[in-house]
């Protein structure tokens, strides 16, 4: 299986080495499968965890590099309720230009002008669909689309694009938003991008 | 005006009950009904990228 997996894989070019991604831990999925994330699946572990496809990953982020860099810096908006995706996402917002909202989502930031934290993206992407379900919420209300890195016990409801990875670790969070940072900006025209994946880590 | 469609159901759209974004891949815009996306159902752009 892993030398026809090996073949298959021949000609095909990583974003960063495959190594990478494993030792960031970006393939470890959950003990739960939804049948939305089936398709990303590649196999189960003997301890029931469910393993994601690297190689899909890969090819999402470049698509999201890709589909982010066809908006406005600051008509995007990045989510994360997570605490492990709070830097991560920061650290993407600062590099690309775009908005984030970190922590608690204030109910009425997409809907309510009223508001002082009132925003008016053009597209949202979210850390957990289910845990920044709010942010889902409103943006389908207001009609923007939505990018979410959904894990193998997420529903892909309301989401226009998912990125299959593991969104609960802290250093696969840092290597996603970091490759995702990177993509956009290649995307948009820059060559340089001086920043490392450590940066992108949040504190222990 | 254009009649848009759903790219996975083909109903025709009208109002805010739909959301429009380009092809991650291509561009083109890709046009999703309220339905298909709470049910997140497939959908395939014409240059063949397969999502959500």
């Amino acid at each position: 299986m892993k030398g026809k997996l090996m073949r298959e894989d021949e000609g095909y070019e990583y974003l960063v080495p495959p190594d990478e991604y494993l030792a960031a831990g970006v393939h470890i999925g959950t003990q739960i499968k939804t049948g939305d994330m089936k398709r990303f699946i590649y196999k189960v572990r003997q301890d029931g965890l469910y393993i994601l496809d690297i190689r899909m990953l890969d090819e999402r982020l470049k698509l999201a590099g890709k589909l982010l860099a066809r908006y406005e810096p600051n008509k995007v908006l990045a989510v994360a309720a997570r605490q492990y995706g709070q830097k991560p996402v920061m650290m993407f917002a600062k590099v690309t230009g775009a908005e984030y909202v970190v922590g608690r989502f204030i109910p009425g930031t997409l809907t309510n002008p009223a508001l002082k934290e009132y925003k008016e993206p053009e597209i949202v992407i979210v850390t957990d669909p289910a845990i920044d379900r709010q942010a889902v919420i409103e943006a389908t209300e207001v009609g923007i689309p939505v990018v979410a890195l959904c894990d193998t016990n997420n529903n892909t409801a309301n989401i226009d694009f998912v990125i299959p990875t593991n969104n609960k670790g802290r250093k696969a969070l840092a290597l996603v938003y970091w490759i995702l940072a990177r993509e956009v900006l290649r995307n948009r025209g820059f060559a340089e991008f001086p920043y490392r994946v450590e940066d992108f880590e949040a504190e222990l | 005006m254009e009649i848009r469609h759903c790219v996975t159901c083909n109903a025709t759209l009208f109002g805010p009950n739909y959301i429009a974004f380009p092809c991650p891949n291509c561009g083109e815009i890709i046009y999703r009904c309220k339905k298909c996306r709470q049910l997140g159902n497939h959908y395939v752009c014409s240059c063949g990228f397969e999502g959500p």
